[in-house]
């Protein structure tokens, strides 16, 4: 008995279709699908549908309106300046640090400074708060040993629970994230780009401002933005640092999950929330698709 | 063009306790094609990048049209450079690219755009130019990179294996290319290559290095044909290393045979061992009652085409390589009976 | 190579602010009542704390559980997308991906207010959601670690072998996405170790939230705490990065 034997005609596919085959390839990818939509799809949702609604459960663009006026307000802008300043301050020195290592440092220092930023990268809360504080707090040991120098860093209104504290403390965290997101696009920079471009008779001005820059730029906008939405998320320092002087969304929304009383319905901290997912998604959806894009070749 | 002669005379150059240079002397004439060949670490890379300004050389000069350079920045020598890959600026287009180093050149804009179309074209490539590098096949990213590189009128051109990334076809189509542009320009060139065809096929002449030393430099037949040291016999083209005895002054007494020794193998004693280099084309084959027939057996047979490569047998001996015509061995098959001899003036020995 | 001045300056400079705080906050955990004496008296404190074992072991099991969530749940995903569902990977690297752009203060509130009573009243909705923050990054390690293997090929040759599914898994699909699936450990680790925003506003307790807590109480302490806690981390974080990632292939001497 002859057997028959399955050719596959090429250029037909049965792609889309919803037949057999099609079925028991997606039936292993159940668990994650219904684990996402379970733990994350569903809590989410339930955030967003529960911002249009009032105390009573009716539809309502109420707590929308609410957010948008103070306290709520003022806090949202503190921490889309916070978020700001905080990649601002982190972007420059981080992309030049992760430069550097990147073009001068030996094997091991890469190693050491890639392991370190991995780590420094995840730190934050009250143990970082109370490093700055054992540092440069007003008793700290930085602050004596620069007095003793002629430095009173204490002279005018500085205090470390502050704008300005966080901005610093933030800093930690921040140049460490931006060295870990910034290194692949600088080690992407091809030496074979600057070799012939110097052969082509550009100096290193020339090379920077045409070749150099323009390729990098791309990756420095995504890891500026990942800083951005990082430093208006923050939540754990930001609590350990200030004790409700400084009006920020993350801190408020976690007194509402408290029980605090607050200005407005039950609903507020939702609406909040949603607040911050917009912010945060205009500032990630930008450097997910940069970063897919310049990932390509930078592999 | 700017015809410029090449110059480069004790050059060294370390690179920690290695010697990447060995006090090279290289004369490349006005015009001229010459292949750097050698394997990986030999030094030839090291040597054009010397040339271009992107290394420094410990000692020695660098001339070009009796010019010393070595002093001058890379930026400043007019040289245009073909590296093996991944060299076109991805944010710029491929007219971009061309135009390039006429840009640092503050050459106006239409002139840029005309003289780019002009190499584009010249490469052949003309309908490419808003494309980016990466939409580009292989072949093609070296084309607009040639062109690049011939856009500033270079005084010489540095190909660093330009070749090598390339799928096998694509690479001998674009050899010929090469070849017939720098021709067609006349401009002095400059080919780094460890692949051995493609030096003998394209150069004027070839230098072979090794450990950062010119073993040897000359015209493609003259190396085939009269290796200087066993070490460039055996890089260009395949040799049989076939156990033999110095006999008398300048002989070698190899497979039943007397034959002249090269002029590069005198320095061996009447009665060393050594091994007889062997090319396998110099090997024919004869009828069994030759006084100089060597007998064996077929052990491998590999039909090429035009060619057959046929391995025989000997007792004693490692297989020997034969290359004959297809024609002539149609009837002969693994395990016959098979004759030949070396028909060679002269040959090289290295010591066995 | 010259040695670069720039570069040890930096390195310099970089590690005087890495170091300044950490090291002043040390000194500082070593006082003992004032700044001339020190000793390991607050150190003894936190050791001698019932608390501290408690909840050192609440955030070891989390983490664990997270852990093992994670890979029950990542591992064959991504290995079955690699293998049979290749066209499906863009739309599972979006979605893993959204953790991301939600800030982990909005997710709390979204846990806070949609799980049912019983799964808040367990402190393992903690391990599943710490899976979630984790997802991002894990997905991303597996998926950039499996795809530099040839998987697919691999597997049709132990197939055509003669292996069966199951020799398959064991000999030649695990051990060689090893390392891919050890980086998605480690990511996953670090985070539930150190976990602190949803842990608090979802009102549990662990090691980092306790941490917080005992600076109510005895300040000298809390920081001895906080250094302990970094310490270990850079400690633990930097000789697996020296040794399980440096090591990880030794090609053989041709």
């Amino acid at each position: 008995m002859p057997e028959t034997v399955e050719v596959e005609i090429k250029g037909a596919t049965s792609r889309g279709t919803l037949n057999r085959r099609n079925l028991l390839v997606l039936l292993p990818l159940i668990p994650i699908f219904v684990y996402l939509g379970a733990f994350f799809l569903f809590p989410m949702s339930r955030v967003l549908f529960d911002s249009f609604k009032s105390n009573k459960g009716e539809f309502t663009l109420e707590n929308f309106q609410i957010v948008l006026h103070n306290p709520y307000r003022l806090a949202f802008l503190t921490s889309i300046k916070l978020g700001l300043v905080s990649a601002l301050t982190a972007a420059l020195p981080g992309a030049l640090f992760a430069y550097l290592i990147e073009i001068k440092g030996s094997e091991r220092i890469k190693k050491l400074v890639s392991s370190l930023s991995g780590v420094l990268s995840s730190t934050g809360g009250v143990p970082l708060a109370f490093m700055f504080i054992a540092a440069i707090g007003a008793q700290g040991s930085a602050t004596t040993l620069l007095k003793n120098l002629g430095i009173d860093l204490y002279s005018g209104k500085f205090t470390l629970f502050s704008f300005t504290g966080l901005v610093i403390v933030y800093l930690y965290f921040q140049i460490p994230i931006m060295v870990v997101v910034f290194t692949p696009a600088v080690k992407a920079l091809r030496n074979e780009w600057h070799e012939a471009a110097t052969n082509l008779g550009a100096t290193r001005f020339n090379y920077w401002r045409n070749i150099g820059i323009p390729i990098l730029f791309p990756s420095f906008a995504a890891s500026f933005l990942l800083l951005f939405a990082n430093g208006f998320s923050a939540y754990a320092t930001a609590r350990a640092m200030t004790v409700g002087n400084v009006a920020l969304v993350p801190l408020q929304i976690g007194s509402l999950v408290d029980g605090n009383i607050q200005v407005g319905g039950a609903n507020i901290g939702k609406a909040l929330a949603m607040g911050m997912v917009l912010i945060s998604a205009v500032a990630m959806i930008p450097y997910l698709v940069i970063q897919r894009r310049t990932r390509r070749w930078q592999s | 063009m700017k015809k410029g002669e090449l110059v480069l005379k004790n050059v060294s150059k370390k690179f920690g306790e290695v010697k990447a240079l060995d006090k090279l002397d290289l004369v490349i004439k006005s015009g001229e094609l010459v292949a750097l060949l050698g394997p990986s670490g030999c030094g030839k890379t090291t040597a054009l990048r010397i040339v271009a300004g992107l290394e420094h050389h410990d000692s020695g000069s660098i001339k070009i049209n009796d010019q010393n350079i070595s002093g001058v920045p890379a930026h400043q020598r007019n040289m245009g450079m073909v590296f093996q890959a991944y060299s076109l600026f991805p944010n710029l287009t491929v007219l971009e690219n061309v135009a390039f180093g006429l840009k640092m050149r503050k050459v106006s804009k239409e002139k840029q755009q005309k003289k780019s179309i002009e190499l584009l074209e010249l490469v052949g490539l003309p309908t490419q130019k808003n494309r980016f590098p990466h939409q580009l096949s292989g072949g093609q990213q070296q084309r607009v990179a040639l062109a690049r590189a011939l856009a500033i009128e270079p005084s010489v051109l540095l190909l660093d294996e330009p070749l090598s990334a390339l799928d096998a076809q694509v690479r001998t189509n674009l050899r010929d290319e090469i070849r017939r542009l720098q021709l067609s320009l006349g401009i002095t060139t400059l080919f780094v290559t460890h692949d051995q065809e493609e030096a003998m096929s394209m150069a004027d002449r070839v230098g072979v290095m090794r450990n950062g030393k010119l073993e040897q430099i000359g015209v493609p037949s003259d190396l085939y044909n009269k290796p200087a040291t066993p070490f460039v016999a055996s890089f260009v083209g395949i040799a049989n290393r076939i156990p033999a005895e110095v006999t008398g002054k300048g002989n070698v007494k190899v497979l039943g045979q007397k034959i002249a020794l090269s002029e590069f193998s005198m320095e061996f004693d009447d009665g060393k061992k050594v091994n007889a280099l062997v090319r396998p084309e110099s090997l024919h084959l004869v009828s069994e009652s030759d006084p100089e027939a060597t007998n064996g057996i077929v052990a491998i047979k590999s039909f090429l085409g035009p060619l057959t490569k046929i391995g025989v047998a000997i007792e004693g001996y490692p297989i020997v390589h034969l290359n004959l015509a297809s024609k002539d061995v149609k009837r002969i098959e693994i395990g016959d009976r098979i004759s030949f001899k070396i028909a060679a003036d002269e040959l090289m020995v290295e010591s066995a | 190579m010259k040695r670069s001045l720039t570069l040890y300056t930096t390195l310099i400079l970089g590690g005087i602010f890495v170091f300044l705080p950490f090291g002043s906050a040390a000194e500082f955990s070593f006082r003992d009542g004032g700044a001339n004496k020190h000793s390991l008296k607050a150190y003894r404190w936190i050791l001698e704390q019932p608390d501290f074992v408690h909840y050192l072991l609440v955030t070891l099991k989390l983490t664990v559980i997270a852990v093992v969530i994670t890979i029950l749940l990542m591992v064959p995903t991504v290995v079955w997308l690699h293998l049979r569902a290749q066209s499906l990977r863009p739309l599972m690297e979006f979605l893993t991906i959204l953790p991301l752009v939600i800030p982990v203060v909005a997710l709390a509130i979204g846990a806070q207010s949609a799980f049912p009573t019983w799964l808040q009243s367990t402190e393992y909705e903690l391990s599943l959601m710490f899976a979630v923050l984790a997802m991002p990054y894990t997905y991303r390690t597996l998926d950039t670690g499996i795809a530099a293997i040839p998987l697919a090929t691999l597997t049709e040759a132990a197939r055509s072998l003669g292996a069966n599914w199951f020799n398959t898994i064991i000999r030649v699909i695990l051990p060689v996405i090893r390392s891919a699936v050890i980086g998605a450990v480690f990511i996953a680790t670090a985070l539930s170790l150190g976990e602190f925003t949803l842990t608090v506003l979802l009102h549990w307790d662990t090691f980092p939230t306790w941490v917080t807590s005992i600076s109510q109480q005895n300040i000298v302490g809390a920081i001895a705490l906080s250094i302990f806690s970094l310490a270990a981390a850079f400690l633990i974080l930097i000789i697996l990065n020296f040794t399980i990632f440096g090591a990880r292939t030794k090609k053989v001497e041709e």
